[in-house]
């Protein structure tokens, strides 16, 4: 039959409707394909002679695809339909995306431009499995084995630490913008060209955006100013960052600030640049005053909370807690105001730089420790710019289920598991660097800008990042106990954990790629780890995973955590917990869960000053708990479901989901569950205070 | 009798010295457990015992309560002697 003896229409992915042209089958496949030009023709024909058998009138483009796919696997050619593929969504999932909100990440918003970024996402990841990752890789995520965090943003790296210098010396000139920017002279000019350089960055990389040490970055423009007018300045940056759900997707940028109260050791004798990006003759040691005005104002803003008093979500503040910031005049003062904003709102992060670290952090653990180049670069800060391009996460649960208890075959196991993340970093490696290859005509131009001598992303400096989840229940699986219930247990995870730390040095030295551990946040993998192993390893992982299996809320314990459910003294679960931090070189965090208790100030201050002196925790976070009411917008402490002052059951929980507060009707079932299992520390806070009282 | 644990690294500049001092303590037939922590079980130990610093010494009782450690120091076989003897 000739094509055009068909009376068919084809609506084509072009928005047109055009007539039959078998062709364009044959076209395509020889474009797409290695298939040779007589096969190509002979499908279309097949393909053409079965439409027609089908009496269709109008027929999609999508159709006649999945129809060729189809003969393709009939014919034994399955490398040429892999190639052939098209990616997509069926309208039952479109539907349901713009009708319902997506609950895996909880900082997207429900709305238009949340449905654009997870339909991209959808599409992305899709791509990224057929055609960045191999065969080996893209199964062992679709099965659970690891996880590939971040495939919807395939094509950007993962988190990155940026230095503000950089835009104070060369202002906002970004590729492909509209109008450059001289630096700022101002400090409001200086904030507004940061936000805008943060947006820019959203767009370009998966994750968080850290600012090192900005209080002491801004110092040169503060000095001068009236009190009131740096409580301003701290107030427009905190609202500008919190209020920033307009960009990528709808998302508030997810933004970390480095704050300091000292002046590190390694920006002592740095030149300071000010106004105008010119030097100011003086060097950030000297700006200390400054600097501690900046981050005494940024925390009283923090303490009042939003209009409705509720915690800021973004920025997230992180303070470095260094054996410095002990011999720093007005230490205790300062450490009283954080530990009054942790107690009351929950936003500090005490981050513990011991000894000679120094540490950049961001995301919602993600820290990069600067080694004796990167203390070298930091004579000019603006070098200072760090990424990660990918984090692949284990599920030590499911190593467990196949080990049998056998622990040669569980370390032999971690291992083959590792070398696959090692393989999946190799592969988005060579992409990104294809992607980046393209210079500043590519789709990472902002990355490849040169404006000091090297690209803006420094993909020599870039980590690889190797997470894990549910040691704890890998642990239980393989010996019986849970890490918190025998020193045997504990040591095994211990074990495991030194393990992965010792092949990630090998690697490093064998492949010449900065490959680190992290403890990974987990908010959707540790929920998707579970689920699938409760699909493929009953029953035993039924008596294992963790949260309500009736309700489908179920979840594994985050990374190295013990489990969360487990009645502990804070102090010992920060210890206990702190013992795998060294081992974790891309940092770790260990939350402190307070539900409705509100300590005092002094018992938290206490409590850090602890952390920091007897314990390797590398970090800490306090999480209180609340309500706030959608109707008369004012905000009560802990989860309720009514508003305490006008009785309204048109209510928001509010607390920390991961490493960042949000509201819990957003959040996943895994997390639900483990919210409904947390050990709340409401007794040991209550009790310390009345020790206290009881000794004064 | 205390029981000694010696943490140590294969490129360390003072851990001969620590060997040393294990290989003295074994000839005197005091308990000695080494560590080294270039390997799993000796780093998954030192982890436990928070070993910052290399060398370390450290003596426990039976029941694992610490009597005395020398973290990134080694002692003279005499003070080592001293604690686990309970002199």
């Amino acid at each position: 039959m000739e094509t055009t003896d068909l009376n068919l229409f084809v609506r084509t992915s072009e928005e047109s409707i055009l007539n039959w042209d078998r062709s364009k089958i044959s076209d395509a496949l020889i474009r797409e394909t290695l298939i040779d030009r007589d096969t190509a023709n002979e499908l279309s024909k097949e393909v053409e002679q079965q439409i027609r058998k089908s009496g269709i009138q109008v027929i999609t483009a999508p159709l006649i695809r999945e129809l060729v796919n189809a003969r393709l696997i009939e014919k034994g050619l399955e490398s040429t339909r892999k190639m052939h593929t098209r990616l997509g969504m069926p309208l039952y999932d479109v539907d349901s995306l713009i009708l319902h909100p997506n609950k895996e990440n909880a900082n997207v918003p429900h709305g238009p431009e949340a449905t654009n970024l997870t339909l991209a996402e959808g599409i992305k990841k899709e791509y990224a499995l057929l055609s960045v990752f191999s065969q080996e890789v893209g199964d062992a995520h679709m099965n659970g084995d690891i996880h590939l965090h971040d495939l919807g943003f395939i094509d950007r790296p993962y988190c990155s630490g940026q230095s503000l210098e950089y835009i104070k010396k060369f202002g906002l000139d970004l590729p492909h913008s509209l109008s450059m920017a001289k630096p700022a002279k101002h400090p409001e000019v200086l904030l507004a060209h940061l936000v805008k350089f943060a947006a820019a960055l959203q767009s370009h990389f998966a994750g968080a955006i850290g600012w090192d040490a900005i209080n002491i970055f801004f110092a040169p423009y503060i000095e001068g100013m009236s009190d009131a007018d740096v409580r301003q300045l701290a107030q427009m940056l905190i609202f500008e960052f919190s209020q920033q759900a307009v960009a990528r997707g709808g998302q508030a940028i997810f933004t970390d600030i480095n704050i300091y109260w000292e002046i590190p050791k390694h920006f002592v004798d740095v030149p300071a640049i000010g106004p105008g990006g010119t030097y100011t003759g003086k060097t950030y040691g000297e700006y200390e005053k400054a600097a501690q005005r900046f981050a005494w104002s940024l925390f009283e803003v923090f303490k009042e909370g939003d209009g409705a008093g509720r915690p800021f979500f973004f920025p997230k503040p992180i303070v470095h807690i260094t054996e410095k910031f002990f011999h720093t005049d007005g230490y205790m003062d300062f450490l009283n105001l954080i530990c009054d904003v942790a107690a009351d709102k929950g936003n500090t992060y005490y981050v513990f730089d011991r000894g000679e670290t120094a540490k950049i952090s961001e995301c919602c653990r993600l820290s990069f420790k600067l080694d004796e180049q990167d203390l070298l670069d930091a004579k000019e800060p603006w070098k200072m710019r760090y990424c990660a391009l990918q984090n692949v996460s284990l599920n030590l649960p499911r190593i467990a289920y196949m080990a049998k208890k056998d622990d040669t075959k569980l370390l032999n196991l971690i291992t083959e598991r590792f070398l696959l993340t090692v393989k999946a970093h190799k592969e988005k490696r060579a992409f990104m660097e294809k992607l980046l290859s393209l210079g500043e005509n590519g789709p990472l131009a902002l990355l490849t800008m040169n404006r000091d001598g090297s690209p803006y992303l420094r993909f020599n400096h870039a980590s690889h990042l190797v997470g894990m989840v549910g040691l704890n229940e890998m642990i239980q699986i393989h010996t019986g106990e849970e890490m918190h219930e025998s020193k045997k247990a504990l040591k095994f995870g211990i074990r495991v954990i030194a393990h992965m730390n010792l092949l990630t040095e090998k690697i490093r030295r064998q492949e010449k790629m900065k490959i680190v551990l992290e403890q990974t946040p987990a908010e959707s993998t540790s929920y998707r780890f579970a689920r699938l192993d409760l699909r493929y390893f009953s029953p035993e992982s039924g008596r294992v995973v963790k949260g309500d299996i009736a309700s489908g809320e179920v979840y594994y314990t985050n990374s190295t955590h013990l489990n969360v459910k487990y009645a502990m003294n804070p102090i010992e679960r920060v210890t206990t917990e702190g013992l795998f931090h060294p081992l974790i070189e891309a940092g770790s965090i260990s939350h402190i869960w307070l539900g409705e208790a509100q300590p005092s100030k002094e018992a938290i201050a206490d409590f850090v000053i602890k952390t920091f002196k007897y314990t390797t925790s590398d970090q800490i976070a306090f999480s209180p708990e609340f309500t706030t009411c959608n109707k008369c917008h004012r905000t009560s402490r802990g989860l309720a479901d009514t508003c305490s002052f006008c009785g309204s059951a048109d209510v928001d929980g509010i607390t920390r989901i991961t490493g960042y507060f949000t509201k819990v009707s957003s959040w996943n079932k895994g997390k639900l569950g483990e919210l409904k299992d947390r050990y709340r520390n409401i007794d040991y806070f209550s009790t310390s205070e009345k020790r206290k009282v009881a000794n004064e | 009798m205390g029981i000694v644990k010696i943490f140590y690294k294969d490129d360390c500049p003072m851990c001969p010295m620590a060997k040393q001092l294990r290989d003295t303590l074994q000839e005197k037939n005091v308990a000695v457990s080494d560590f080294n922590v270039g390997t799993t079980d000796g780093l998954a130990e030192a982890t436990f015992y928070r070993v910052m610093a290399l060398p370390t010494i450290l003596i426990e009782d039976e029941a694992e309560n610490s009597l005395q450690e020398w973290r990134g120091s080694v002692p003279h076989v005499d003070e080592v002697l001293h604690v686990v003897h309970g002199l």
